[in-house]
């Protein structure tokens, strides 16, 4: 007696083929620790403490005059945004003809614990755009925020107008009560004056719990699945490798700057009250008068719209304009959408005031 | 002192430890003069500070122990929640690839969906942040811990480090402020 069999073959055949995948993943795969995520070619001109300001080489014979400087985010590095050469952001604004600088924050130790937003804005920040103004014989620069690097950049401004002279704001952690991320609920209930005094700088574990809570299943399972299944796609596979490789490489946060973010930000929401306080100077967003261009992604689950939008409100900027694209925080910097809509519309942008 | 209540118990072995050490350190303290030097000294003169801080770690457990099962209870409930979403939605179970593909989407929707709303809800945060507390707290002890065994081998604690750090922190801002002043006054002398 033989017993009959509702299993459709085609899903063995799935299977089979998914465990070749996984056996022939090796021999397919370069390991994330055998890339470099360096693409664009660049120098580094100066150097303060850890951190470093990159230039990129031009791409182009004529460049727009005012150089562009990139404040990139504290999590994370900064090599998201030339993550690949068909999918850089640098690479993209070069070829537009903008002469590009970009600060990487470096990595902080248990003696950078006391740097504090003062440190960030009026110290590293600022000792960055006298350099490029001095190199550039510029009186101005435009400046670019990205994620917190845009809240730093946002505090700079206020403080510095006259060294500004357009500013792009990418997805900028501004309202820390309106955000509706995973991310700003643990914030908010976080004891971040027992977390500094007791283990100082916030290590980057603690950053990967936060982000393993966001969408766990579609970025802990599935995305797995998918990469194992295309194997074969050469394209789709080092594109995989290296945003994982930079998602698996974040650097600790200085411990009284985590403070200051977490608490004025996040928890008692002062920077888009007018509040806070950085060097014991405030910060006044109706400071920031320069064109300016923000940039939110609707689908971003790290940092929500109701965040970043704030900002283009709050300031006394005239010449403001804010875009809006159905993508995600990543998505909105390196992705197809970034290279055909997003830098395009932002070069033009910046072109016309450049 | 004898304990009264089960809330003293905790402060009851915290003195009785303290006592003996304390009368232990003084009959012994002449004899133990001889190795003034020695390691074992400092480490004897300090060791109380061990026995009370196990006592309080033991107290911390519980507090931690308490967070940590109300994280996972949160945690099983709302998977058990979104699995019976997820029976409802798709009661059969998928027999080809298609309806696998299908049921797969149905599951991480669902999943995500509800496990985006526990981590967003209030009861999450406050538990969360609660057992985050009671593991720095617990760091904190173990912190003491291990300043009473570099101070028996005269290496300085972790506060004696942190003030060298926050030391020179504030000396190197203040030579950063002073290089740009002076650089941006001298780009403006040259402009001129």
């Amino acid at each position: 007696m033989q017993s009959e069999s509702r299993i459709d073959p085609k899903i063995i055949e799935e299977i089979l083929k998914f465990s070749k995948n996984v056996i022939d993943a090796p021999n397919l795969v370069v390991a994330p620790d055998e890339i470099s995520l360096e693409v664009t070619p660049h120098d580094v001109v100066q150097e303060i403490d850890k951190t470093r300001l990159l230039h990129y080489r031009p791409l182009t014979e004529k460049q727009h005059k005012t150089p562009l400087l990139i404040s990139y985010a504290l999590i994370n590095r900064y090599h998201i945004l030339d993550i690949h050469p068909e999918k850089s952001w640098v690479r993209n604004l070069l070829q537009q003809g903008f002469d590009v600088y970009m600060l990487d924050w470096g990595t902080p130790t248990s003696m950078d614990k006391y740097l504090d937003f003062d440190d960030y804005v009026n110290g590293y920040l600022d000792s960055y755009v006298e350099y490029i103004k001095n190199e550039s014989s510029s009186e101005k620069i435009s400046l670019q925020g990205y994620c917190t690097g845009a809240t730093i950049a946002t505090a700079y401004i206020t403080l510095h107008p006259e060294n500004v002279k357009n500013y792009i704001a990418t997805a900028p952690v501004i309202d820390g009560q309106r955000d509706t991320t995973v991310i700003s609920n643990l914030a908010k209930h976080m004891d971040v004056d027992k977390m500094v005094e007791t283990i100082g700088n916030m290590p980057p574990e603690f950053m990967y719990y936060c982000f393993s809570v966001l969408k766990p299943f579609e970025q802990g399972i599935e995305k797995y699945v998918k990469f194992f299944k295309n194997i074969d796609n050469k394209k789709y596979v080092d594109s995989f490798i290296r945003v994982e490789k930079w998602l698996g490489d974040t650097p600790p946060i200085p411990g009284e700057l985590f403070r200051q973010w977490i608490k004025d930000i996040y928890q008692d929401n002062l920077l888009i009250q007018n509040k806070m306080y950085v060097g014991g100077e405030r910060i006044d967003l109706k400071k920031i008068d320069m064109p300016m261009f923000t940039q939110v992604a609707v689908g971003d689950h790290l940092v929500s719209p109701e965040c970043s939008m704030p900002l283009h409100y709050a300031v006394g900027s005239k010449d403001k304009t804010l875009k809006m694209y159905p993508t995600g925080h990543v998505g909105m910097i390196a992705s197809s959408l970034s290279q055909k809509k997003v830098l395009p519309e932002l070069g033009k942008w910046l072109a016309e005031r450049s | 002192m004898q304990p009264e209540s089960s809330k003293d118990i905790t402060d009851y072995y915290k003195h009785l430890s303290l006592f003996w050490t304390d009368i232990i350190h003084l009959m012994s303290s002449k004899p133990q003069a001889l190795t003034s030097i020695g390691p074992m000294r400092a480490f004897a003169a300090n060791s109380k500070k061990i026995s009370g801080e196990l006592i309080e770690i033991n107290d911390e457990l519980m507090g931690f122990n308490q967070y940590l099962t109300e994280y996972y209870k949160q945690l099983s409930d709302t998977w058990t929640d979104a699995q019976k979403k997820v029976n409802l939605k798709a009661p059969d179970v998928p027999q080809d690839v298609e309806q696998i593909e299908a049921f797969k989407r149905i599951w991480i929707d669902i999943f995500d969906n509800d496990f985006t709303e526990l981590f967003d809800s209030g009861k999450f945060g406050d538990n969360y942040g609660k057992l985050v507390s009671k593991e720095l707290e617990l760091t904190k002890h173990w912190n003491n811990i291990t300043n009473v065994i570099l101070q028996s081998v005269n290496l300085p604690s972790k506060e004696e480090i942190d003030e060298i750090y926050k030391e020179m922190h504030s000396l190197k801002k203040r030579v950063g402020k002073l290089e740009l002043e002076l650089k941006k006054k001298e780009i403006k002398k040259n402009a001129k």
